[in-house]
């Protein structure tokens, strides 16, 4: 397994920081606000939430590939996964004393009021900024998607965002000047070329390495993105096992687009992935536009959310829809199932203790298909679905030859409605068909009741998605959409 | 009376003197402090909402390494009941104490138990799992009709109904009732035309503030101790402190740090005594921080309310009668604001005949706080559902019914005193004439209008203003800055001394640096601490004035204060040059010395604040989710000191509001665990459920301020719920009574009207 160092190492204000002796599960803010002393990055959560803790992470992708500067939640990301990174907080941002645009604007806007969330805004616009200097509104408010303010009401921030780009520019942190020969060589020398080995983390750097360690240690728990993970060590306070972290294997960051279909790597993350999917099946973007916040969709990665399988997670609706398969592996051997056979029960997959998701496949569509998501909760973002839906049919001279419909909070697992398949199958494309399916649903599911939502009006809502779909797909002149949070096809 | 004055600084937007630290992340929070050897605190919590406390075994978690202090109800003294003076919500002393930490009973889920101090956050866990508690399992009341049934498990056996002719034979969950009255309502609804009448219920919600609370302390072995915390209320940690502890307040330090939201949640205390407690037992400071699960289940939420509302009125919409019972939750120790939501309930209007019984009810929930208005979102949600529903029986607009109900300059408050330069007709007529509420509907889309209105307060206040040698000024005073107070001081001490802005620095002083004030509450800083920074600029002045008078060797009354300068009155025969405050600060040793200014008061007449917000949605009947498309509050302020924080104050307060219409509310199982303690699950808006929220400030000026301030922070959040809920009863057809107006109550609701 090579040779093995025990120290985590990142770039910080230009420096190299080294850390050894910490408990793999120490968080990224704990270790800011306590070990570093730098307060400016805030608790208000511990759950990947409110976005006090927004701050900014800088990859170097080897070669030519430009530097990438992504926002995260610092409270619920382990340490040693920003290995080899830059990490940049609110306090980095100051540039020889002069403010960043997004603190200039912020103050001259009076974004804050009593203030406690503005680092984290700070950061969520800093990360903006890196993509586009001059947003516009729909820009702005999509990268603050995963910060809370109580006060202001958000229009003061918003007014924040947008008044950026008419400010002085950034000295440091522009997208024109942040991606320095000097940065880069800094982080290359970061690269590593020891397998990173914590008494109870261990970062393989290549499959092979995964595999051989997987089957060490089954015992191990998997971390990827710790989107989910992280919470049980921050708000469960739980000991975790050993941990093998897959998100230093390159080949799991591999995403492979072709006329063939899609190959997502089981440690490329949310917002990759997503993007991928939306732009080989457009009719999906809604539900990527509100899948989760940006900090939450650059850590997460969808291998981890499809291996944790959560009956309410919005990925496995869209993907069942879009019949995908899983790359299993265990020791050299590789297996693919299809994605509708890997839920066994809640919580429960057909993966092996000592096996590992290695990838995600989506074939590629032939014929004339249809796609919609739909995502059914309180708010926009951010927010866990109380029914989330992926639907998929083929169509051939008004009749509908293939159906398939993926739904989300609806049963124990993400799971497929075959009664109402079946009902569709050989139907034409006319709102009394998506009637009889709608209908149909009652036989394939009977939901829960819970916090969320009631079982009637899961039952009631996910018929009216189908009924939804219909329309669309039958009426002639599109139907005005009633509600921003309507799809159309 | 207030003054016809041009101002210089008043009503500009200059930005907050705390602007650059808060967006470089230098500003201090409660959690920011640390201490050479400091300890981290951790409670346990009860896991029953509703049990007798039989036993407590801390041997095994006091033998876990790192452990220093472990604390219990036992550790604490007894405190004798009194009413909690100068905070925002009721409340008694002995209940605070037995909040802070349960003695024989746990009165809810989260309900502290014991605290340990340890090494680290880690091992204080640690050791939290390893005590051992046994419980005797009790009933529990979770709701206002199962609290006040006949035969219900009482929270408190020693707890008598007040407010009623004589003391009951038999304790009861309903701590008080009170009833306000006025005129004949019988004979008020056989004039009626038209009677509404309806049941309004909204739930318990948060003010979620997005810094938790904390705070770090440190017991003196002199018994002189200190506390850094995030509060809203420096002197009222140290009084409450100090009385949960049986120490003298000359005793305890309070030092305020930034303070990361409030709104009436910071107004009470849960965890300084522990913390000196701890400190005490270990020789150590001790950390205590909440998580934000602790934050939703153990600290004090706004109550949720049962209101039976009935009006009456002719067809030409003149109201004739209006009838209300409150019930208020109160949470495990008495002291909802059912009294204010008595007060408040009718307050909008002038009604010949009205009768409003309030019920402040126990129930095995954790005790409420003050949440923005306390009591009024609630009372007022009923009212405006009931005066919308009532416009639409009589096929009246919304506003003209209103205008011709509402209280004007003269009206006889329905909570007591005559009403004197108010602003609701001014609203009303603002409301109509707004372009957004003439902007036509679509199908589907409705829109909702409502009153808010809030008494706010005056209180005590110090401040003190210290002229500095080159003619600066530091102003010291006691409210911990919640939503941009330093500037609006500032722009007061500028106005007063005639000196820029940036010369005026603000400091929120610890209680043992500024004189007494009480909290950061009631809408009162800018009317009241204000007032106290203007008068001591005016102490200054007249200082100014006698020192001048002394040089120039005129009598005082020679002397005037005219731009910025003491000058010879005209027509005063003396060869003097006209000085400015920097002139008279340089020659300060000659004249006397430091230049100091001071006041301390006692403010009268905080003057109401009336709202109108206008509400226009979208309403999706398949999934029953509801788009705000957009919101325009339009509010009295009396006079705007700082136009930038008016409008925050009403555009923040507006995002609550809608958040308590739509989706908040605290989710109870059957035994009284709370399902959604976390900003997961409970749904605070963010920035795409909103539109950009339209304000339009009114200055109608509060006579009782000498620059016709009036508050301006409360009466925000008043008016969103009925604006929201009549939107979408606009848009549905259906009327909506139960908050929140989440897609599933919708959908249920639609369902049923298909019958």
């Amino acid at each position: 397994m090579g040779s093995r160092d025990d120290c985590i190492r990142f770039l910080l204000d230009g420096e190299v920081v080294e850390v050894s002796g910490l408990p793999a599960t120490t968080t990224v803010l704990d270790w800011l606000r306590d070990h570093a002393g730098r307060t400016g990055t805030k608790e208000g959560c511990a759950e990947g939430d409110c976005g006090a803790c927004t701050v900014l992470l800088g990859e170097y992708q080897g070669g030519n590939a430009p530097l990438r500067y992504r926002t995260f939640n610092s409270c619920i990301r382990f340490l040693p996964t920003i290995d080899g990174c830059e990490l940049v907080t609110v306090e980095s941002l100051v540039d020889d004393g002069v403010l960043h645009p997004a603190q200039r604007a912020l103050v001259a806007e009076h974004g804050s009021q009593c203030g406690f969330c503005t680092p984290g805004f700070v950061m969520s616009l800093a990360g903006l900024y890196l993509e586009q200097p001059a947003p516009d509104r729909e820009q702005v408010v999509r990268a603050i998607a995963g910060n809370l303010c109580r006060c202001t009401g958000y229009r003061p921030i918003i007014d924040a965002g947008l008044a950026m780009g008419g400010l002085e520019p950034a000295k440091t942190w522009h997208p024109e000047r942040v991606d320095t020969p000097a940065r880069r060589a800094a982080l290359a020398k970061l690269v590593r070329r020891r397998t990173l080995e914590l008494p109870d983390l261990v970062a393989p750097r290549s499959l092979d390495e995964l595999a051989s360690w997987r089957q060490a240690e089954p015992d191990a728990q998997l971390l990827a993105g710790g989107t989910d993970l992280g919470l049980e060590v921050t708000k469960a306070l739980r000991n975790l096992p050993k941990l093998i972290y897959t998100g230093q294997v390159p080949e799991l960051h591999v995403l492979e687009t072709a006329a063939a279909g899609l190959r997502i790597g089981a440690a490329v993350p949310l917002a990759d992935a997503w993007a991928a999917i939306v732009d080989a099946f457009p009719g999906f973007e809604e539900v990527a536009d509100r899948f989760a916040s940006p900090p939450v969709c650059h850590s997460g990665t969808l291998g981890g959310n499809v291996a944790n399988g959560s009956p309410i997670g919005d990925c496995m609706p869209v993907l069942l829809a879009l019949d995908a398969r899983v790359e299993l592996r265990r020791g050299a051997s590789v297996r693919e199932l299809s994605l509708a056979d890997f839920y066994l029960d809640y919580r429960r997959t057909a993966m092996a203790a000592d096996e590992f998701l290695v990838a995600i496949t989506i074939p590629g569509a032939q014929g004339c298909w249809h796609y919609a998501g739909y995502k059914l909760g309180k708010r926009w973002d951010q927010d866990i679905s109380a029914v989330c839906a992926g639907f998929a049919i083929q169509v051939d001279a008004k009749v509908i030859v293939a159906a398939r419909l993926g739904f989300g909070g609806m049963a124990g697992i993400p799971a497929r409605a075959p009664a109402a398949e079946a009902a569709l199958i050989g139907a034409t494309v006319e709102g009394a068909s998506f009637e009889v399916a709608a209908d149909a649903l009652a036989s394939d599911f009977e939901p829960i009741d819970d916090l969320r939502a009631s079982a009637s009006y899961r039952l009631i809502s996910a018929g009216n998605l189908l009924r939804r779909f219909g329309l669309a797909l039958t009426s002639e002149e599109q139907r005005k959409p009633l509600s921003v949070w309507e799809v159309t096809p | 009376m207030s003054e016809a004055v041009d101002f210089r600084y008043i009503g500009t937007r200059p930005v907050r003197p705390d602007g650059l630290d808060k967006v470089t992340g230098r500003a201090n929070f409660g959690a920011d402090f640390t201490l050479p050897g400091m300890l981290h605190g951790r409670f346990l919590r009860s896991p029953h909402a509703h049990a007798r406390i039989l036993n407590i075994d801390l041997e095994a978690a006091l033998a876990v390494p790192g452990v220093k202090a472990i604390v219990t109800g036992k550790d604490f003294p007894e405190v004798e009941p009194g009413d909690i003076q100068g905070g925002e919500g009721a409340g008694d002393y002995h209940d605070l104490a037995v909040n802070v930490m349960a003695r024989d009973k746990v009165l809810y889920h989260g309900h502290a138990v014991a605290a340990v101090a340890a090494t680290s956050v880690r091992a204080a866990e640690q050791a939290i799992r390893a005590i051992k508690v046994e419980y005797e399992v009790l009933p529990a009341v979770l709701d206002i009709d199962s609290a006040m049934a006949a035969n219900a498990p009482l929270l408190h056996e020693q707890l008598y109904t007040e407010g009623l002719p004589e003391k009951p034979a038999r304790p009861s969950n309903v701590a008080q009732v009170m009833e306000s009255t006025r005129g004949d309502i019988e004979a008020g609804f056989a004039e009626a035309d038209v009677i509404i009448e309806r049941t309004y219920i909204t739930p318990t919600v948060h003010q979620g503030y997005i810094e938790p609370h904390a705070c770090v302390a440190r017991w003196g072995q002199d018994e002189q101790s200190l506390i850094w915390c995030a509060t809203q209320g420096s002197f009222d940690v140290r009084s409450m402190t100090a009385r949960v502890l049986g120490l003298n307040v000359s005793r305890l330090k309070v030092i305020p740090s930034e303070i990361g939201g409030g709104f009436g949640g910071k107004t009470t205390i849960y965890l300084e005594p522990v913390a000196i407690m701890l400190s005490r037992r270990s020789g150590r400071p001790v950390k205590l921080v909440m998580t934000r699960e602790e934050v939703f289940r153990a600290s004090g939420p706004a109550s949720a309310s049962k209101i039976k509302l009935k009006i009456g009125a002719r067809k030409d919409g003149s109201l004739t009668a209006m009838y209300a019972w409150l019930g208020y939750e109160a949470g495990a120790f008495k002291g909802s604001p059912m009294v204010p939501g008595v007060m408040c309930v009718f307050a909008p209007y002038d009604v010949p005949a009205f009768k409003a019984e309030g019920y402040d009810v126990l129930v095995n929930k954790p005790k409420v706080a003050a949440y923005r208005a306390p009591g009024a979102p609630q009372a007022l949600f009923a009212t405006e559902s009931a005066m919308d529903e009532l416009a639409r029986e009589l096929g009246m607009d919304p506003i003209e019914l209103r205008l011709k109900n509402a209280v004007r300059d003269g009206s006889q408050a329905a909570y007591g005193p005559k009403f004197n330069s108010i602003g609701l007709e001014a609203c009303l007529e603002a409301a109509r004439a707004h372009p957004n509420y003439q902007r036509p509907l679509e199908p589907g889309q409705g829109r909702g209008v409502a009153v808010g209105f809030w008494f706010n307060v005056g209180m005590q206040s110090s401040a003190e203003i210290h002229v500095n040698e080159d003619g600066t000024a530091t102003v010291i005073e006691g409210n911990p800055d919640i939503g941009g107070s330093r500037a609006s001081m500032a722009l007061m001490a500028a106005e007063e001394l005639c000196i820029p802005y940036e010369n005026v620095r603000v400091v929120v002083a610890d209680t043992e640096s500024a004189g007494f004030t009480n909290v950061t509450g009631g809408s009162r800083v800018t009317f009241a601490t204000g007032m106290a920074v203007i008068e001591a600029a005016r102490d200054i002045i007249s200082q100014l004035k006698q020192r001048a008078a002394a040089l120039w060797n005129v009598d005082e009354d020679m002397v005037d204060w005219v731009d910025g300068k003491v000058v010879p009155k005209p027509g005063i025969n003396v060869e003097a040059e006209p000085m400015s405050l920097a002139d008279m600060a340089a020659e300060s040793a000659k004249t006397g010395g430091p230049l100091l200014g001071r006041a301390s008061l006692n403010a009268r007449g905080a003057g109401p604040a009336f709202s109108v917000n206008l509400c226009d949605v979208a309403v999706d009947p398949e999934t029953g989710k509801v788009d705000v498309l957009s919101f325009t509050a339009i509010q009295d302020a009396g006079k705007a000191i700082h136009p930038s924080y008016v409008e925050g104050q009403m555009q923040g307060g507006a995002v609550q509001g809608i958040g308590w219409a739509l989706n908040e509310e605290y989710v109870y199982n059957g035994d009284g665990v709370m399902e959604n303690a976390g900003f997961l699950d409970y749904r605070i808006p963010v920035a795409s459920d909103l539109p950009m929220i339209d304000t339009q400030i009114l200055e109608v000026p509060n006579p009782g301020h000498p620059y016709g301030v009036r508050g301006v922070g409360e009466t925000p959040i008043v008016a969103p719920l009925a604006a929201v809920a009549n939107a979408v009863s606009a848009a549905t057809g259906l009327r909506m009574t139960e908050l929140p107006l989440s897609p599933p109550r919708i959908v249920a609701a639609l369902e049923a009207a298909k019958g």
